[in-house]
């Protein structure tokens, strides 16, 4: 696989001012006058673009520049908004000046089939752009006067790390890193999306979050991680057609299930809190309740190809997962869990837009070609991947905090072997 | 060995006496055994061109019948032939593996009855039978299917769960589980169904005096809504024991049909229950599950028994045959309990003018025809022709009631 045209580079170091954190809707208004003003002029220089490269097969040189200070503004703009980067921006997307970077290519020689069909067949990466930096909405409600209320919904990945980063930087003056990859590979994945639109390249957008981040740190190896053949794309074309069928044995299952896991729960919650450590009994059936979760969703959101198996055994699908045997936890973090998880929760509702996104372009795409395109199998393996994370950490299965990281999390050894290489 | 046999053959022997001697209290009717039906001219009962409407209607029907029968078994004969390689889409065991072949085996037989599908809803409405729109056809049934491929994978489970205890003799265990699923279906189908109390009070004071007469206890008279899909009339008895009701379409009750008309409606669904035919059904069908489930488990034998994925697409043609060859008998029997319904409505009301005039209203709003072919008479009509209706009415005058 060639690298992909549009690059993301990300030397961010975590660090957060308070203060410009603190206010950083009011510091961003500048540049949101500047962006929707330079969008203007950008509309009228994309056609002119358009009809360029429809004609010479390649964009002009200077409208190409133009466009390309233009992606890279908007990927510095949205970093500040999002918290992935601390740096006030600059106002002409200079290159090699932000700690979130894009790399664009230079003007290229482009299909012209492409180039004239560019709009339609960027459709999906821009349904898929917005989920993934949708900024979200706030809806009201009550009847008016005192009684009225409002409520933000983080609809997309780039707004939730947004309001989470927030609080978290306010606080520790640090940006958590799984939140900040995950922002940051909303910054880089609209940036493909809209040089793609904008005719910087013709090289599809690519869902691949690990591809994105390919030059970040590794987090470490959370204890709850997918197991299993990554590189198994195959899908079979009527178990994809029928797909949502198929999993209806499994979901009415899955429900019967939920009903008893919850109950568990709230046991193995009152023993976990006095004992500190939960019951054998407790934990193996919360365990095989989430992986069989995590299988049935893998199987209904395609992101693997078998169907599964009702019992959530270890070890019998291809997308699987490693939960840690019971050990002890600590008891503040389990008197007060459902609350903590709530930050988690939103990552999580966040990423489920994505994930049925992909799911849907997959569901496509394996009909026709039988098989599941690899990057967003692996944004669904991400998607599913925290899930698991949070459903374990919710039902007591281990107390390490769901990891945002689009990125796989490394062993120990495996960190050490990536710094040698 | 030939003890051996001869046992065998006494069991079977015995179990055939059991078999017919059910089959016999079944059968029983209130009808009289000595009536006889006149024949009927239906030209003197029906317009030339409500004849031709009816036959040109019916012969479509009885098309689309057969395309779908031919469809749906030519699909499945492929399916046992070739559908057990699917079970490498699978990673579920054996158990989900079979859940997964008869997903995958009904969801091919939808496929294929689908165009029939579609053809058919395009005949209905263009005789105004039918609202349902093409959209909604096609993803309306996409849930009805759901419902389908929850069922059948209950239904599997069971078949396979007890093949693999019990070996060969599943069908042993299973068939009562099916019979006792098919009573608890009837038992809650009510209670599935939307439906509100009938408002027409003279309808109502009807039904509490047919109730008396026929000894059939307080039994909710219920309309539920189904104009917006369909123009057919139509009503049923619903229930058994407290779940028990006449459900009548808001189609029967739009001012098409008359009072009277209507109380013999009432009566004959009273009927139903009163001759406890909704048990009576369950029973017959336990006296076909049994068999049923034998020759299953001989068919699926050299595929390994039902205890292996690898059979369940060979058992679903099977039922599917099998369900086709004893639809003649299946519907001979219906049409049995029907008669002795009209009958009843017959003996309550007292008035054989209004149940002609019902069946003969029949004919406009359902296009049904009246004297059917036999082949059509044999696989289609799970009622009474309309002609066989009118004539035990005339039957019923004539024996001086």
């Amino acid at each position: 696989v060639t690298e992909h045209a549009v690059q993301l580079i990300v030397e961010d170091d975590l660090r957060r001012s308070r203060l410009t954190v603190f206010f950083r809707l009011l510091l961003a208004i500048p540049h949101l006058i500047w962006a929707f003003l330079w969008s203007i002029a950008v509309f009228f220089a994309a056609i002119a673009n358009w009809i360029v490269t429809l004609i010479a097969g390649r964009p002009a040189g200077s409208l190409h520049r133009f466009l390309s200070s233009y992606v890279r503004y908007l990927a510095h703009l949205s970093a500040y908004l999002w918290l992935v980067a601390n740096p006030y921006p600059g106002f002409v997307g200079e290159e090699g000046e932000y700690p979130i970077e894009i790399r664009l290519p230079p003007p290229q020689e482009q299909s012209r089939w492409k180039t004239l069909l560019r709009i339609v067949l960027a459709l999906p990466a821009i349904v898929l752009a917005a989920a993934l930096g949708s900024p979200g909405s706030i809806a009201s409600g009550g009847s008016g006067g005192r009684n009225q209320s409002y409520s933000y919904n983080a609809s997309g990945l780039g707004s939730a790390v947004a309001v989470l980063g927030w609080f978290a930087s306010v606080v520790r003056g640090r940006m958590p890193k799984g939140l900040r990859d995950a922002g940051a590979y909303s910054v880089g994945y609209n940036a493909q999306t809209l040089a793609y639109v904008l005719l910087l390249t013709d090289r599809y957008p690519d869902a691949d979050p690990t591809a994105m981040l390919g030059g970040v740190e590794r987090p470490p190896l959370h204890p709850v991680h997918l197991l299993g053949d990554a590189h198994d794309l195959r899908r079979s074309r009527v178990t994809v057609f029928f797909r949502l069928l198929l999993a209806l044995p499994h979901l009415v299952w899955l429900a019967l299930w939920s009903v008893a896991a919850i109950v568990v729960a709230i046991l193995n919650w009152f023993v976990t809190l006095f004992t500190g450590t939960p019951t054998r009994p407790f934990h193996g059936f919360l365990s095989r309740y989430v992986r069989y979760a995590l299988h049935v969703a893998a199987f209904l959101y395609l992101a693997a190809n078998p169907f599964p198996g009702f019992t959530g055994e270890a070890g019998i699908y291809p997308l699987d997962l490693e939960i840690p045997e019971r050990g002890r936890q600590n008891r503040w973090r389990t008197g007060f869990r459902v609350v903590l998880a709530v930050p988690a929760v939103i990552v999580n509702s966040a990423l489920g837009s994505s994930l049925l996104i992909a799911a849907i372009f997959t569901w496509f795409v394996a009909l026709v070609r039988g098989s599941a395109p690899w990057g967003l199998r692996n944004l669904s393996a991400y998607a599913l991947r925290y899930s698991a994370q949070l459903y374990a950490y919710v039902f007591l299965l281990t107390d390490a905090y769901p990891h945002a990281s689009p990125l796989e999390g490394a062993s120990p050894e495996q960190m050490a072997f990536d710094e040698t290489g | 060995v030939s003890s051996r046999l001869a046992g065998r053959s006494a069991l079977l022997a015995a179990l055939a006496a059991v078999w017919a001697v059910a089959a016999y209290f079944l059968w029983q009717s209130k009808v009289p055994s000595s009536l006889r039906l006149p024949h009927l001219d239906p030209h003197r009962y029906f317009t030339t061109a409500q004849l031709s409407a009816t036959a040109s209607f019916s012969r479509v029907n009885s098309l689309i019948f057969w395309g779908t029968t031919v469809a749906q078994i030519g699909a499945l004969a492929a399916y046992a032939r070739w559908g057990v390689r699917w079970a490498r889409e699978s990673a579920a065991g054996p158990l989900g593996t079979g859940m997964l072949l008869g997903m995958l085996g009904f969801a091919l037989v939808w496929a294929v009855e689908l165009p029939f599908g579609v053809l058919d809803l395009w005949w209905q409405r263009r005789h105004h039978l039918s609202s349902v729109g093409y959209v909604g056809y096609l993803f309306g049934d996409w849930f009805a299917l759901g419902g389908k491929f929850v069922f059948l994978c209950f239904a599997v489970a069971i078949v396979m769960g007890f093949a693999r205890k019990l070996g060969e003799r599943w069908w042993i265990a299973a068939a009562p589980v099916f019979v006792g699923l098919t009573l608890l279906f009837a038992f809650i189908a009510p209670y599935l169904t939307p439906m509100h109390r009938l408002h027409n009070a003279s309808l109502r004071a009807a039904a509490t005096r047919f109730e008396a007469k026929e000894h059939v206890g307080s039994v909710p008279i219920d309309v539920t809504t189904v104009h917006d899909i369909t123009s057919l009339p139509n009503a049923e008895a619903m229930g058994v024991g407290p779940s028990r009701r006449v459900v009548l379409w808001d189609t029967l009750v739009d001012g098409r049909f008359s009072r009277p008309e209507l109380q013999v409606v009432i009566a004959h669904e009273l009927g139903h229950l009163a001759r406890n035919h909704i048990w009576k059904a369950v029973g017959w069908y336990a006296l076909f599950a049994f068999p049923g489930a034998f020759l299953i488990a001989r068919v699926t034998r050299r595929r390994g028994g039902m205890g292996r994925p690898e059979a369940v697409p060979l058992s679903l043609l099977v039922i599917v045959v099998l369900g086709l060859l004893a639809l003649p008998l299946e519907n001979a029997i219906s049409r049995h309990r029907e008669a002795e319904a009209d009958w009843m409505a017959l003996q309550t009301t007292h008035d054989p003018a209004a149940a002609t005039a019902l069946f003969r209203r029949f004919v406009p709003t359902t296009l049904g025809d009246p004297s059917p072919s036999t082949v059509d008479y044999l696989l289609l009509e799970n009622h009474p022709t309309i002609m066989q209706r009118i004539a035990m009415a005339r039957a019923w005058q004539a024996r001086g009631n």
